[in-house]
């Protein structure tokens, strides 16, 4: 896969391949045209743990809004909504995921993807920049995770 | 008095055939006990003053099993809002499990939730009588839901013969015992199914809620409003945005349940079946924060309704939430490391 940045988790040390590009959500985007892969990070799945469930709200070609939310995931840890990343379109939706997810855990950067989204893609980061991002915003990600047990 | 126990029953707002399914199949079971005497009643949520099936709640003066599709903490606190009262009855099915790992954040909570339930303020008037409520949408076969109800009656039995006067002195003069007119033996049901129309609004859980007044601040339709003892009080409950939960977000005590909406943690989820298992990783992923959301959703009923969101609100608002995300900054990386420690 090449080189790749380190974020230090506790002793978990969340892998980011320099060679793709990031989402401000935790998303990677490989390929530099207008339509490229996407799929969780190293960082997402390490608090998600376990993925048991995926689901997606929201059809293939229907026009999303940033933000929007576009679906929802439940792991052994942890829930969430899914939103999306940037405005745009999903082509396709990794089929495979749907009956079993599990390959976001053990293939997190390759079978592990999630969709296929066309967009302009502004605003995504450099692997550098995301891990900044994650270096940034980590004090306050252990507060509200943590915040969530009390 | 035959000790008989009334058990209610409060039908499903959707006429989901599985729904309508295992009530009847109750009904047609419960008609034939002879211990017991049942009634029926729309969706209790939507009952209205002078709905029938209210009326009826209200004459009922014993112990009373409820059966309804919504968490038992929602039921309860809907009946205290309309007035009839009375102890959480002890239901020994379980509420809808989480399916594993019980055993997840033992050392990460810190003891704070000793003594959660004489947080709140509490509920006024409760006479000394158990409401046994059951929820139906725990997948609970028609004969489990069956046999509690018959423990529960048997307990009951034994608690009225040795407790003789169940009236309780505190609350003025009582009448005695009005059943409803469903007091004889035999096969008895009583009906109380008029039309209501679906409604929403919040109910208060007093044994959470420490009267704040976060959300009579927060809601801009005058929803909340206080009584004689300035205690925080739903007071025009139709008042209320069709689907708008933001009050219940902005509650610190998570006192305000809704009972029909989607999320557990909103519609009344004991609080171990909501947070203690599962992190909501949903702003990582770009949700907003509570907070925000909050606003968002009031601010689109405010739109609606021709009005203008509040400007300055917000900045008012941050500060509140920032102050409440000030938790002893704790760090992560040793929760981390005991994630790492507990395998699935």
């Amino acid at each position: 896969m090449g080189e790749a940045f380190q974020f230090h988790m506790g002793e978990y040390r969340a892998s980011i391949p320099c060679h793709l590009r990031y989402s401000h959500n935790h998303m990677w985007l490989q390929g530099d045209s207008h339509v490229r892969k996407m799929g969780f990070t190293d960082y997402a799945v390490r608090l998600l743990q376990d993925v048991y469930f995926l689901e997606w709200v929201v059809d293939v070609d229907q026009k999303l809004v940033k933000n929007q939310q576009i679906g929802m995931i439940e792991s052994s840890k942890a829930e969430a909504d899914l939103y999306a990343p940037f405005s745009g379109k999903v082509h396709v939706f990794n089929d495979q995921l749907m009956d079993d997810p599990s390959s976001i855990n053990v293939d997190t950067y390759g079978k592990g993807w999630l969709f296929e989204l066309e967009s302009a893609f502004d605003s995504s980061l450099s692997a550098d920049a995301y891990l900044g991002y994650l270096e940034e915003n980590w004090e306050e990600t252990q507060r509200k995770i943590k915040g969530q047990y009390n | 008095m035959a000790g008989k126990l009334t058990v209610v029953l409060s039908q499903g707002q959707s006429k989901s055939p599985e729904k309508r399914n295992l009530e009847e199949d109750l009904v047609a079971a419960l008609v034939m006990d002879s211990d017991v005497d049942v009634s029926l009643v729309p969706h209790l949520y939507d009952l209205t003053e002078d709905h029938s099936g209210l009326l009826y709640l209200r004459s009922l003066k014993k112990d009373f099993v409820l059966l309804s599709w919504s968490y038992p903490r929602a039921a309860h606190w809907v009946l205290d809002r309309m007035g009839v009262k009375g102890n959480i009855g002890k239901v020994l099915l379980e509420e809808e499990a989480p399916d594993e790992e019980e055993d997840f954040s033992p050392d990460l909570s810190s003891g704070e939730e000793d003594d959660e339930s004489d947080k709140g303020i509490g509920a006024l008037d409760i006479p000394d009588r158990n409401i046994y409520s059951i929820d139906l949408r725990t997948g609970d076969s028609c004969e489990t839901v069956l046999q509690e109800i018959r423990r529960i009656s048997a307990e009951c039995r034994v608690e009225t013969v040795s407790i003789q006067p169940v009236l309780t002195p505190e609350s003025g003069v009582k009448v005695q015992n009005v059943t409803g007119g469903v007091e004889s033996s035999g096969a008895e049901m009583s009906r109380h199914l008029q039309e209501t129309p679906r409604r929403w609004y919040p109910v208060i859980d007093y044994d959470r809620c420490t009267n704040c007044m976060e959300c009579i601040d927060f809601c801009l339709f005058g929803v909340y409003g206080v009584d004689v003892e300035d205690r925080i009080l739903v007071e025009q409950q139709d008042s209320c945005k069709k689907g708008c939960p933001a009050c219940s977000r902005v509650c610190p005590e998570n006192a305000i349940i809704f009972p029909q909406h989607k999320t557990p943690g909103i519609a009344g989820a004991a609080d171990d079946l909501v947070s203690g298992l599962k992190i909501d990783l949903s702003q990582l992923f770009g949700a907003p924060d509570a907070m925000q959301l909050a606003a968002q959703e009031r601010d689109v009923e405010l739109v609606r309704a021709g009005r203008q969101p509040p400007g300055e609100e917000k900045s008012e608002r941050e500060d509140l939430s920032a102050r409440r995300m000030n938790l002893p900054k704790d760090d992560l990386d040793g929760l981390m490391d005991a994630l790492e420690e507990i395998e699935i």
